[in-house]
Formats: C-alpha cells, sequence, structure tokens
C-alpha cells in the first residue's frame, strides 16, 4: 500500500439541534494513498456525507468537530477556516451529492471552472482558459462548450462538467459524494469510467462515496463500511465480498435485507452500535464497543467476533 | 424559450392589461351611482335643463355602447377628453404634474434601495449576528410607520436647512440662474420627499434583499463555491447577490407602481405639486374626465415598469436569454 495522503484520525462531529444533540461521526479512521481508491459505504444516514464535509472543513456552523484530517502529516482543521481554505480545491476537491446543480445558473461553466484557478494563482488569462478547454476535454466535453451555461448541459454533462471544475487546481484528493446517483445507467458508467481514469492516469486519490455496492468496484480497490457514524470494516473490495469481517458487510454485500433499523444518533450507548440487529451479538456486545483492529494486513474490523466471521465459523 | 418570443408575449401582456384597465375605467365610471353631471361640483344648484345641456356635452346622452366606442376611439388618437373643471385636455392636466412625481420617485427608489440593498446583503452576509439584525430591525421599524409621519419628522429634522414644500424656489428665476443652479434648486426640492419615500421602503427592500440571498445562499452550488475556497463575502457577491436579483427586480419593480400610485400622501406633506396631488384635487372637484384619464396613466406607469423589469430579466437571466 502506498504511503497515506489523507488519513483521517478519530473523527467526532456533534450537530446542535434545537431537539438535542447528534453525534454524527463518532470516531472515523480512514486512510487513503496517491492514486488509491477508497469506497465509502453505508446505509443512508450513517455520516458519509457528513465525513467528507468534515474533511473540507464545510460543516455549517451548528457542527462541533473534534479529530484530525491528516494531509500529508499536517493537520489541515487545526488553524480554522482561513488555513483550510487554502488546501480546498488545491489539495481536496470534491464532486457532490446532487453536482448536477454544482454551477450556478448565471454565470458560464467555463468561467466558474476557472475562477479557483485565478483565485488559487494557478493559471490566469488565457493560460486559464486553455486549462478550461483541457479539463472539458478531458472528461469528454467539446471545449467549445465553456462558454455556455449550465442549463444547455444535458445532467450527465453537466456532472463531468463537476468533475472538470473540481480537476481544475490539480488537486491531490477528490471526494465525490454519490457523484453517480442521479443519472441513468449509461450516464452512470460513463462516470465512473472516468473517474478510474483519473486515478490511475493522474494518481489521484479518490474517495467515492456510495450506498450502491456495484459502483464501488468499478473505481475502488479498498471500502471503509460506516455504521453509526463509525468504520465497522475496512478491506478491499474482493474481502468484502468473499470473507468479510463484520457481520455488518457480510449483510450488505451479500445483498439480503438487514432487519431492523441503524440506532438513533442522538443516543448514546456502551457496546456495539450493530448489535441489536446482529445474529452473532453475545453479551459482550451489548456492553462494549469494538474497536477497529486488524484481521490481516489488508483487513480491520470493528467486531468481537471479526476472526470467527471473517473465518466463516459464525 | 426565445428571447423574441419572451418579447412579444411581454408586449402583448403589457398592451392587454393597458386594454382591460380601460374598460374597467369606462365601466366603473358607468356604473358609479348618478354621473357627472349631477355630482358635477359647481351644478349643485344648477336647473334640470342645464343639467341635460350638460349631459349632452358631455355626450352622457348617447347608448352606452356608442359612448364606450367614442371613448375607445379617443383613447387611441391618444385623447383622453377634457377636465370638466378646467376644460383643458385632461392630459395637459396631468403631465405636468405626472413629470414631477416620477423624478421624485426615481430618486426615493434609488435612495430607498441603495439602504435597502446594503442593509439586507449584509444581514444575509453575516446571518445570525449582530449585523445581521440590527439594521434590519431599525429599517423594518421604519417601514411600518406611516410615509406621512416620516415626512413629518424630517420636516422637523431638515426644515431650516432644506425648502420644505414645493417643487422649485419661485424667486430664483428673477436672478438669471445658470442651468446647474436651476437642477441644484429642483434636486434640493426633491431631497426631502425622497428621503422619505427612501426610508418608508429600505426595510421591505432590505428584507427581501434578505431573503432571496439566505435562499440563493442555500443552492448546492454555494456549498461547491465554498469548497473551492472562495471567501463567504465572494460567495455572497459572485453567487448569491447575481442569483437572486432576479426576484428583488421583480419585487422592487413592483413596488415601484406602488409608490407612484401612492404617492398621493408625500406630496401632501411636502406640497408636492404632483400626480397624486392632482388626483386628490381632481375627487374634491368631482372632475370625473382628470380621474379616469389619472387612474388610467397609473395602470400605464405599472405596467411599463413591469415591462422594464421583464427587459432587465433578458439581461440578468441567461436561461431566458437563449
Ligand atoms: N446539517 C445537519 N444538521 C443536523 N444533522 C445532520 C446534518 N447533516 C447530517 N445530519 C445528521 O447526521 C447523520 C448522518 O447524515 P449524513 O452524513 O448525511 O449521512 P449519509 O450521507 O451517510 O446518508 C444523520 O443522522 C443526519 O440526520
Ligand atoms: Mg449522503
Amino acid at each position: 500500500m502506498s504511503a497515506p495522503l489523507l488519513e483521517v484520525r478519530d473523527l467526532h462531529v456533534w450537530f446542535d439541534l434545537p431537539q438535542g444533540r447528534v453525534h454524527a461521526l463518532r470516531g472515523l479512521d480512514v486512510t487513503v494513498g496517491a492514486g488509491e481508491g477508497l469506497g465509502l459505504v453505508g446505509e443512508s444516514g450513517c455520516g458519509k456525507t457528513t465525513a467528507i464535509l468534515a474533511m473540507m472543513g464545510l460543516l455549517p456552523p451548528s457542527a462541533t468537530v473534534a479529530g484530525q484530517v491528516l494531509l500529508n502529516g499536517e493537520n489541515i482543521l487545526a488553524k480554522g477556516e482561513a488555513s483550510v481554505r487554502r488546501h480546498r480545491w488545491t489539495d481536496l476537491a470534491m464532486v457532490f451529492q446532487g453536482a448536477m446543480n454544482a454551477f450556478s445558473p448565471v454565470a458560464t461553466v467555463g468561467a466558474q471552472i476557472a475562477e479557483p484557478m485565478r483565485l488559487h494563482r494557478v493559471a490566469e488569462g488565457k493560460q486559464a482558459t486553455a486549462r478550461v478547454r483541457e479539463l472539458l476535454e478531458l472528461v469528454g466535453i467539446h471545449p467549445d462548450k465553456a462558454s455556455r451555461y449550465p442549463h444547455e448541459f444535458s445532467g450527465g454533462m453537466r456532472q463531468r462538467a463537476a468533475i472538470a471544475m473540481a480537476l481544475a487546481c490539480e488537486p491531490k484528493v477528490l471526494l465525490a459524494d454519490e457523484p453517480t446517483t442521479a443519472l441513468d445507467v449509461i450516464v452512470q458508467a460513463q462516470v465512473l469510467d472516468l473517474l478510474d481514469r483519473l486515478r490511475t492516469e493522474l494518481g489521484l486519490a479518490v474517495v467515492l462515496v456510495t450506498h450502491d455496492l456495484p459502483v464501488v468496484g468499478r473505481v475502488c480497490g479498498r471500502a471503509a463500511v460506516m455504521y453509526a457514524g463509525r468504520v465497522a470494516e475496512n478491506a478491499d473490495i474482493g474481502d468484502l465480498h468473499l470473507r468479510p469481517g463484520h457481520p455488518y458487510s457480510r449483510a450488505l454485500f451479500s445483498g439480503g435485507a438487514i432487519p431492523g433499523a441503524p440506532p438513533r444518533l442522538d443516543e448514546e450507548w456502551p457496546g456495539c452500535a450493530f448489535a441489536p440487529r446482529c445474529e452473532h451479538a453475545r453479551d459482550r456486545c451489548h456492553t462494549e464497543a469494538p474497536r477497529l483492529v486488524p484481521l490481516g494486513a489488508r483487513q480491520s474490523s470493528a467486531c468481537h467476533l471479526a476472526a470467527s466471521i471473517a473465518g466463516g465459523t459464525a | 424559450m426565445n428571447r423574441g418570443g419572451y418579447l412579444v408575449r411581454r408586449l402583448a401582456s403589457a398592451l392587454a392589461t393597458v386594454a382591460a384597465a380601460a374598460v374597467i375605467n369606462f365601466v366603473l365610471f358607468r356604473a358609479a351611482p348618478g354621473d357627472a353631471a349631477t355630482q358635477y361640483q359647481m351644478c349643485r344648484t344648477c336647473s334640470a335643463e342645464f343639467r341635460d345641456y350638460l349631459r349632452a356635452e358631455l355626450g352622457l346622452d348617447r347608448p352606452l355602447l356608442e359612448q364606450f366606442w367614442l371613448y375607445v376611439s379617443a383613447l387611441l388618437r391618444g385623447d383622453l377628453g377634457h377636465s370638466f373643471q378646467t376644460r383643458r385636455p385632461v392630459w395637459d392636466e396631468l403631465a405636468g404634474p405626472l413629470a414631477n412625481t416620477l423624478p421624485m420617485v426615481g430618486l426615493g427608489l434609488a435612495f430607498g434601495l441603495a439602504l435597502g440593498l446594503v442593509i439586507g446583503v449584509v444581514a444575509a452576509w453575516r446571518r445570525g449576528t449582530a449585523a445581521d439584525w440590527a439594521p434590519l430591525s431599525a429599517s423594518m421599524f421604519l417601514s411600518v410607520l406611516p410615509i406621512q409621519w416620516i415626512g413629518l419628522m424630517l420636516l422637523l429634522l431638515f426644515g431650516g436647512m432644506l425648502p420644505t414644500g414645493g417643487i422649485s424656489d419661485p424667486y430664483l428665476r428673477f436672478s438669471d440662474p445658470s442651468w446647474w443652479q436651476v437642477l441644484g434648486d429642483r434636486l434640493e426640492h426633491l431631497a426631502l420627499p425622497s428621503l422619505a419615500i427612501g426610508l418608508a421602503w429600505c426595510g421591505s427592500w432590505a428584507l427581501i434583499a434578505r431573503s432571496a440571498l439566505v435562499g440563493a445562499l442555500g443552492e448546492d452550488y454555494i456549498l461547491t463555491a465554498r469548497a473551492k475556497g472562495l471567501t463567504s463575502w465572494r460567495i455572497v457577491r459572485r453567487y448569491a447577490l447575481p442569483n437572486s436579483l432576479l426576484p428583488i427586480t421583480t419585487l422592487i419593480f413592483l413596488t415601484f407602481g406602488y409608490i407612484v400610485a401612492g404617492s398621493l400622501l408625500v406630496e401632501t406633506v411636502f406640497s408636492y405639486p404632483g400626480i397624486g396631488l392632482a388626483l386628490y384635487q381632481a375627487v374634491q372637484n368631482r372632475d370625473y374626465a382628470v380621474l379616469q384619464g389619472g387612474f388610467l396613466l397609473l395602470t400605464a406607469a405599472i405596467v411599463v415598469a413591469n415591462l422594464l423589469a421583464d427587459l432587465l430579466y433578458l439581461k440578468l437571466d441567461p436561461r431566458i436569454r437563449t
């Protein structure tokens, strides 16, 4: 595995709401290296979007964040808004959930792609224009379309243009939050192929958030399975399919329905978050929270019974 | 949607609105109890013969359909009829006051907009802080006060410094003034009424601007803009403001019509000879012809304001432009 370019350590996020405090991220740990693809998978509401936004310091004021987001060893969240802003788009860029609306309707697509280049002094004037054309070509859009407005683009084109925009300042990490959910199957395949190509050709680290498991394998070698604001299991995609080390990943990747519902995040509990839904749960699972421990060189699981689950004996 | 089609449709609907207003105008004045001859103020004691004579002269003795035809064909020729009071063409009676009111309202609009937009933009940018609620509540407080009260307070405050009534200094012309002096004199007379309009309206505009901006700030492209590393002020200026100009423009142009139509109160406080005062006098004199013409002019003013808003849309919204 290449050295971690981006490392998230013990990330916690609380949202303060009038009804109370929601503990949305509860000690998230993930790493991703240059040229790697990491899938972030899990049921809706498990904190995937929150994790992505926290990594860029983009959570709303109602959120409290604790923990570290290390980029080449430097904690980018340590010094507040002004310092994290320097890393936005130059180091970490993102394609959002609903990136179809990532463009302001009243400015041309080209101008909006070029804007961060000027802002971060990556390119200016003619150079920026040329780079916009290059980027559009890279994502399979005719360069002359740079002078068009977003409403003149189809949904899939807008999504690809949003990816082109994310590449404007040659970021090291691309965070993509469900970039294909709103697209039809053919366009979805195009976008995923594009992400995979960018990862291999540009050495981009890609963090791909999705609840659609087949999507993960097309871009990512590894995935972190998230449950209730934490990583339940972290492993190669193949292992997640063949020898998952956590009952939740096993249920998720076998495709069957999981009975019950995820826990409410405005409550705290002593044991494993999955225990109430887990057929293997013992007494210990209800009283002691399992930590994420290695299960092999490339696999780790937060389950007291990880070894027997992975070995198929439980 | 194409640009030409958009323009043609807007123009057609503007014309249709004015036409409908003209018809309603005709019907309303005929549906009111009595007619010009019975209500005519100077005719309160006059004989039945004289009333018949008046009716004949005003054309009120003809069948309704014929009256309507006469009214419409006169309108099409640009003839609004003659004032019952002065016998002068209605257009001549109203053109002067209207020409006085428009610059006053225009200046008031500019003033209120400048103030309201600044307050609204800052409030949206710094929402949740004192810079949000303090200026906003102050301007809202102003806008719930009656405009004539604001006018009176301005009179008290600036009475010694600025002219408090009329439209120009009647003695100025004896001193052979330069063009600049005349303009300065006009502006001085415009200052207080315009200020009153601006203060009375800036609160609503601040609120409109704030809510439009806060709405735009919740859009997906704002999150992208933040992710790109833009500062919050730049996001307000480059993203939120251009995107909220559409609703802001519409509402502002709509209020423009309101202000023209409601200019009476300000004009009364400052004895400003505008359209409001002229119509008020026409009501006092039961001068139906002037009233009818005045209402039509006001309708036209509102329709023209809306048409201007539509034209501005073309400039502001690329989705219509192409
Ligand atoms: N802005 C917010 N304010 C309050 N709660 C939030 C906010 N964003 C997310 N949450 C809560 O955090 C949890 C995780 O949400 P999210 O990160 O959107 O999940 P996912 O992307 O995995 O579907 C949910 O319980 C959600 O209700
Ligand atoms: Mg999400």
